[in-house]
């Protein structure tokens, strides 16, 4: 009984928590792609 | 005491030049009673359960009123970069927010003197309460939201968008004198039997107001600093 | 001039014996999180047991309030930095209370979408005016506006000057806000969810207290893996910044 409400809470969670560790990860790539563009400059 | 002395001497200035144009006071004003007969489109007046309305309306065109005036308290300081005159004359930055604030709330008052009234007749609301009651309720509510407002308008003012950010501080900051004040304004002015939960919505408030005048007072340093 | 570009070289980050130590701390706080969010949905599915009225929507609660708790600790943290900035003034506070910050919305926004999912579930209703969930909302709200002081524009040290007293003012304000609703809810509608969470009108069950506790622990090592993750992001940021700075000074010369 309510396994749809259960299941749709802890999906939400779940997918709030990893759009966040998403978002993360493409500001790092954003960040790395930069430093490479420097390091290259520097060449 | 040299403090209030000088916040004394910068309201005077404030409110003087003010008074020369009164630009910001008939803008506050007209904006007001535009809320009030858009209010009284969207509510009709007529119908009785929009009496129930007013309380909250009261402050929604106080606090609409007052972000306008908040907002241009500041910015004025920008122009000619008066501010840093300010900052470099011998008051402290204390005598300076407290100067600004005392110049809003005068000018506040007196958009509330004019535009209740008006929205009383607009709404055909018969004024059953108590006066002094629902006197002390808006000084009171004013006066917290005109201290906090004051010190989240000298913050905003670093800002290039600082009317968009003032707005987003202030509302959030503000939902306690908000609440306690609509909910003491509906008592008093429609069941006035209900005073003792009046009186403790007017406690909640001041409470408010005393807490957050005296952290102001201690972090205004932090948000005038050059 | 080429004698100031080695010396710059030398500033650009992506070198050096701290990058490993740093990485080794993350890929160990990674795991942590994994293992023991693994831990926990074990506890709350298997180990807890299944509340009576609510069946199985009772088990939002776990991730719910756990989400509230850390939220509340993730703007505290940004509270105690935003002071330590203030009294030091050293960027790394700073970093640390942004960063908390931006952590205690993301569980501010768990909170407040499975706050709404189990109201439904439990009272047919989307929205309850129920004091804490109003506090989130409105402290959501002030977190966001910390947020976009920090994104106003400006040299660091003003906007985060003016994000930490902020920090410190929002904070405060809080248990005001919490106070001031729940006295409005009491007057205003009466209070007919039933004290504890579990809905049993009082204490909460041994296997459910328990299965809470590890959840909240989890979360925790959570969180404490998204703020050094983010804090050591803050700071190669910064490094680069630096560097461009300084590429731009000498490109402009």
């Amino acid at each position: 009984m309510n396994y749809e409400y259960m299941l749709g809470a802890y999906s939400v969670a779940w997918v709030i928590i990893f759009s966040y560790m998403f978002i993360i990860g493409k500001r790092h790539d954003k960040l790395k792609k930069e430093i490479e563009f420097l390091k290259q400059l520097d060449k | 005491m040299n403090l209030f002395r000088t916040a004394l001497l910068l309201a005077k200035k404030d409110l003087y030049s003010e008074l020369k144009t009164k630009q910001i006071l008939v803008t506050q004003i007209i904006f007001a009673g535009l809320v009030i007969v858009v209010f009284s489109f969207a509510f009709d007046p007529a119908n009785n359960t929009t009496k129930a309305v007013i309380p909250g309306v009261i402050w929604v065109i106080i606090v609409f009123a007052g972000i306008l005036g908040l907002n241009r308290s500041f910015i004025s300081e920008q122009r000619n970069d008066t501010m840093q005159g300010l900052l470099v004359a011998p008051m402290e930055a204390a005598s300076v927010y407290f100067g600004k604030f005392l110049a809003n709330f005068s000018m506040i008052l007196v958009v509330e003197l004019v535009s209740i009234p008006f929205l009383f007749l607009l709404f055909d609301f018969k004024f059953f309460g108590s006066l002094p009651y629902f006197i002390l309720v808006i000084f009171l509510g004013s006066f917290g939201f005109i201290a906090i407002g004051t010190f989240l308008a000298a913050l905003a003012a670093n800002s290039k968008s600082s009317e968009m950010l003032l707005p987003l501080l202030l509302f959030p900051i503000t939902t306690p004198i908000l609440i306690g004040v609509v909910q003491a304004t509906k008592i008093i002015l429609t069941n006035i039997e209900k005073l003792p939960s009046a009186v403790a919505w007017i406690q909640l408030v001041s409470a408010y107001d005393v807490i957050f005048f005296v952290v102001c007072f201690l972090l205004i340093d932090y948000v005038l600093e050059v | 001039m080429s004698v100031n570009l080695e010396r710059e070289k030398a500033m650009l980050p992506g070198s050096g014996l701290t990058e490993t130590r740093g990485v080794n701390l993350s890929k160990v706080l990674f795991g942590a999180s994994a293992i023991s969010m693994l831990v926990s949905l074990y506890f709350i599915f298997i180990f807890a047991a299944e509340e009576s009225t609510m069946r199985a929507a009772q088990k939002i609660f776990y991730f719910h309030v756990s989400s509230a708790w850390l939220a509340f600790l993730a703007f505290f943290v940004t509270f105690v930095f935003s002071i330590l900035f203030l009294i030091k003034r050293k960027r790394i506070f700073d970093t640390y209370a942004y960063v908390s910050a931006e952590i205690g919305i993301v569980f501010t926004i768990i909170v407040l979408t499975t706050g709404p999912i189990w109201a439904r579930s439990a009272w047919n209703t989307w929205w309850v005016w129920e004091p804490r969930l109003i506090t989130t909302l409105i402290l959501f709200f002030i977190y966001v506006a910390y947020i976009m002081i920090r994104q106003m524009d400006g040299v660091w040290d003003k906007k985060a000057r003016l994000a930490a007293v902020f920090g410190i003012i929002g904070f405060a304000d809080v248990p005001i806000v919490f106070f001031a609703i729940r006295w409005w809810q009491t007057k205003f509608h009466p209070i007919v969810f039933g004290e504890g969470p579990s809905q049993k009108g009082g204490g909460i069950e041994d296997t459910m207290l328990v299965a809470l506790l590890v959840t909240i622990t989890a979360f925790t090592i959570l969180y404490s893996y998204l703020l050094y993750k983010g804090v050591s992001f803050e700071n190669i940021k910064i490094k680069v910044d630096r560097y461009k700075e300084k590429l731009r000074e000498t490109l402009d010369k």
